[in-house]
C-alpha cells in the first residue's frame, strides 16, 4: 500500500525579483515500511522535498497524498497535526533540547500526541531507549552524551510515538563512521520490526549502502530510482 | 500543556546569569514602584489626615462671612445655632445626621504674648479636650503635662512656641488677645502640657485651652468660630454632606452657613489626588522600562533557539504553544522578580512607615497655614504591595508578547536552516 504519492510536485522559492524552482514536477511513490535514500549534489532540492513530504512546507504546484490524505489544501494548523502523529525527524545536527533529560527529549515527542497515559508514556519512553541502546542514559542531559548517543536519542524520540513515517536529513553527517554504522543499524532494525518507512537524505555512501531503494534527485527532478533486492 | 511549563521553567537556567538580570531589573522596578507608591500614598494620607482632623473635619461647618476672612480668624462671625435656638441644639441636630458620628466646635482667635523682647503672634483653640483626643493624635504628640481641663486657667503649646516663649511646663504664661467686642485683655494662664510633632502649626503657633475658658474670656458664650462634623469613613462624606445642607435649608441658615467637604477646603489635596493618578502612570513606564531589559534577553533567547523552534515545530508544536512557551518564560520571570520586588519594597516601607522621613530642615520655610506634617511616613499596605507584583506580572508578561509572538511566526523550515 501507497504511503505517499507525489504527482507533479513543484515548489518555486519567491526571492524578490527572481523566482528559484527548487523541485520542477517530481511523480514518486513511496510504500509503507521502504528503507528509502534520497542523494543527490548540493542543491539539487532533497531537503526541499523531504521538507514537502513532512508537512513542513507547502508545494508550489502538484499534489502529494499521504496515507490517503492530500496534503496540498490543508492549513498550518493540519500539517502540524499530522507530524505530531504521524511524522517522525531525524536531524543531522541532532537538534535535542539541552535543558532537557534523554527520557525528557523523547517523553516531549510522545506528550505531543497527547493519546496515553501517565504508565504507558513512560513506559514506551523507557522501551524505545532500551530499543536503541540508551538503557541506563536516561538521565542523562545532551551535553552528557556522545555524539552516537545523542543521533540515537534523536530517533527514540522520532520513533517513540510511533509514525508512519520517518524523514532522516544527513543523521550520519556529524558521526564516526563506527557510530553511524550502528546508528543505522538501528534504524533498520527499527524498520524492520516496526515496519516504520524510513525515508533519508545524504550524501553518505555508508548510508546508501542500507537503502532498499536510492532516488537521485538533479536540478529539481528525479534523475534515478533504483530498487534494491 | 504542563510539560510546556516545565520546559519553560528549566529554559530559564540555561543563562543563570542573564535570567538573574532580567529578574534583578523587573525585581528593582517593581521594588521602586512599590515605595514610591507607598511614599505618594502615605504623604497624600498624612496630608488628608491632618487637613481632616486639624482644619476641617470631614465637614467644616462656618458663616460664609467667616469664609472670607478665615485667615484672620474673625470673631464676628460666630456659628451659633440653628434659627437663634442656641449652639447645643444645633450640635444636637447635627449629630442626630445619619452618617454623623462626632461634632467637635472650635473657637479659634488670635493671640499675642511677650517674651520680654518682642510680641509673638499665636493662634488660641478653644476645645473639648475629650472630643479633641477622641478625634485628632493630639494625645499622641504629648510629650509632656496633659490637655488643659475645661473651668481651668489652663493651656497646652507645642516646643517650639514653649521655646521661643521661653517658657516650660508648669510655669504661667500671660496671654494678650481682643475680645468679640473688641477690647483688648490679658489673662495668665498655666502651662500644662507640651506638644511635639511634625506639624509647623501646631508646634510654633497653636495654644489649645478648654472651650468654656475661651468662650468666656472671649465674650462668645454660646458661640464657637467653626463646627467639625466627623463621618465614620470620609468616602462617606458625599453622602452626608446634602443632609447637612438639608438641614440647614429646613432651618433657614443655608444664607448664613456653610457646609463644606474636607476636599473644599483644601486645594492641595485636590491637586494630591491629580497627582496621585499621574503617579499611577509613571509607575506603569518605570516598569515598561525593566520590560525593556526583558524584551531584549527574550529576543536574544529567541535568536539563539531559532533551530530549536524549528524543530520544536516539526515534532508538531503549533505557533501557538510556541507562542505560549515563550510567554510562559516571561511570566515566570515576571512572577519571581515582581515577587521578589514587592517583597523587598514592602519591606523597606514597613521599615520608614514607622521611623518616617523628617523633612522638618527641607520644609522650615514652609507656611505654617498648610497643616503638613514635616515627617513623612510612607504608606505599608497589603493593597500596595499586591498593586505593584500584579504591574509587574501584567506588564512584562505583555511585554513578552512581542519575542513570543516573532518566535510563534518563524516557519519550520527556516528556523531549522537558520
Amino acid at each position: 500500500m501507497a504511503l505517499l504519492e507525489m504527482r507533479g510536485l513543484t515548489k518555486i522559492y519567491d526571492q524578490g525579483k527572481i523566482e528559484v524552482p527548487a523541485l520542477r514536477g517530481i511523480d514518486l511513490t513511496v510504500e509503507q515500511g521502504e528503507f528509502t535514500t534520497i542523494f543527490g549534489p548540493s542543491g539539487s532540492g532533497k531537503t526541499t522535498l523531504l521538507n514537502l513530504i513532512g508537512c513542513l512546507d507547502r508545494p508550489t504546484a502538484g499534489t502529494i497524498i499521504f496515507d490517503g490524505q492530500e496534503l496540498a489544501g490543508l492549513e498550518k494548523k493540519a500539517l502540524a497535526m499530522i507530524r505530531r502523529r504521524h511524522v517522525g525527524f531525524v536531524f543531522q545536527s541532532y537538534n535535542l533540547i539541552p535543558v532537557l533529560t534523554a527520557y525528557e527529549n523523547v517523553e516531549f515527542a510522545v506528550r505531543l500526541v497527547n493519546e496515553y497515559e501517565k504508565k504507558e508514556i513512560r513506559d514506551r519512553v523507557l522501551r524505545i531507549l532500551e530499543a536503541v541502546g540508551l538503557a541506563g542514559l536516561e538521565k542523562r542531559k545532551p551535553n552528557e552524551l556522545s555524539g552516537g548517543q545523542k543521533q540515537r536519542v534523536a530517533i527514540a524520540r522520532a520513533l517513540v510515538k510511533e509514525p508512519k513515517l520517518i524523514l532522516a536529513d544527513e543523521p550520519s553527517a556529524n558521526l564516526d563512521s563506527k557510530t553511524s554504522e550502528e546508528v543505522l543499524q538501528v534504524m533498520l532494525k527499527m524498520n524492520q520490526e516496526l515496519g516504520t518507512t524510513f525515508i533519508f537524505s545524504t550524501h553518505d555512501p555508508r548510508v546508501m549502502e542500507y537503502a532498499r531503494r536510492l532516488i537521485e534527485i538533479r536540478d529539481g527532478q528525479v534523475a534515478k530510482d533504483q530498487r534494491r533486492g | 500543556m504542563g510539560f510546556l511549563a516545565k520546559l519553560a521553567f528549566k529554559n530559564l537556567f540555561r543563562h543563570k546569569l542573564r535570567t538573574f538580570v532580567s529578574i534583578v531589573a523587573i525585581a528593582f522596578s517593581v521594588m521602586i514602584v512599590v515605595f514610591a507608591r507607598g511614599y505618594i500614598v502615605g504623604l497624600i494620607d498624612n496630608l488628608t489626615v491632618e487637613h481632616i482632623q486639624y482644619d476641617s473635619g470631614h465637614i467644616k461647618l462656618i458663616t460664609h462671612e467667616y469664609r472670607d476672612q478665615e485667615r484672620l480668624l474673625p470673631l464676628n462671625y460666630p456659628v451659633d445655632g440653628l434659627g437663634g435656638r442656641g449652639l447645643e441644639e444645633m450640635v444636637a441636630a447635627l449629630k442626630d445626621i445619619e452618617g454623623v458620628e462626632m461634632v467637635i466646635p472650635r473657637l479659634k482667635f488670635g493671640a499675642m504674648v511677650s517674651t520680654g523682647d518682642e510680641l509673638v503672634t499665636i493662634s488660641g483653640w478653644g476645645v473639648d479636650p475629650e472630643q479633641e483626643t477622641a478625634f485628632t493624635d493630639i494625645e499622641r504628640y504629648l510629650v509632656e503635662g496633659r490637655m488643659p481641663q475645661p473651668g481651668r486657667l489652663e493651656v497646652m503649646m507645642g516646643t517650639a512656641l514653649l521655646e521661643k516663649i521661653n517658657r516650660r511646663v508648669g510655669e504661667k504664661v500671660t496671654i494678650v488677645f481682643n475680645t468679640a467686642f473688641n477690647s483688648l485683655q490679658g489673662v495668665t494662664f498655666t502651662i500644662v502640657g507640651r506638644t511635639e510633632s511634625g506639624i509647623k502649626l501646631l508646634n510654633e503657633v497653636v495654644f489649645y485651652l478648654p472651650l468654656d475658658q475661651a468662650q468666656r474670656l472671649l465674650e462668645m458664650d454660646g458661640e464657637v468660630t467653626e463646627v467639625l462634623l466627623v463621618t465614620p469613613d470620609k468616602k462617606l462624606v458625599p453622602q452626608v454632606l446634602p443632609r447637612v445642607q438639608a438641614l440647614l435649608a429646613e432651618h433657614g441658615e443655608d444664607g448664613r452657613y456653610l457646609a463644606l467637604g474636607y476636599k473644599d477646603t483644601s486645594d492641595l489635596i485636590f491637586f494630591m489626588e491629580i497627582a496621585k493618578l499621574i503617579y499611577n502612570q509613571i509607575y506603569v513606564f518605570l516598569v515598561l522600562l525593566a520590560c525593556i531589559v526583558v524584551v531584549n534577553t527574550m529576543l536574544m533567547i529567541v535568536k539563539e533557539r531559532t533551530r530549536e523552534i524549528g524543530m520544536m515545530s516539526a515534532l508538531g508544536l503549533e505557533s501557538k504553544d510556541i507562542m505560549r512557551l515563550f510567554l510562559t518564560e516571561g511570566a515566570i520571570m515576571g512572577v519571581t522578580g515582581s515577587l521578589l520586588g514587592a517583597v523587598s519594597g514592602s519591606l523597606i516601607n514597613g521599615y520608614f512607615a514607622r521611623t518616617g522621613f523628617d523633612f522638618t530642615a527641607a520644609t522650615s520655610g514652609f507656611s505654617s497655614e498648610i497643616v503638613f506634617n514635616a515627617v513623612i511616613y510612607p504608606l505599608s499596605s497589603p493593597g500596595n504591595t499586591i498593586f505593584a507584583f500584579f504591574l509587574g506580572v501584567v506588564i512584562v508578561t505583555i511585554a513578552c508578547v512581542i519575542p513570543a509572538r516573532r518566535a510563534a511566526r518563524l516557519e519550520p523550515t527556516e528556523a531549522m536552516r537558520a
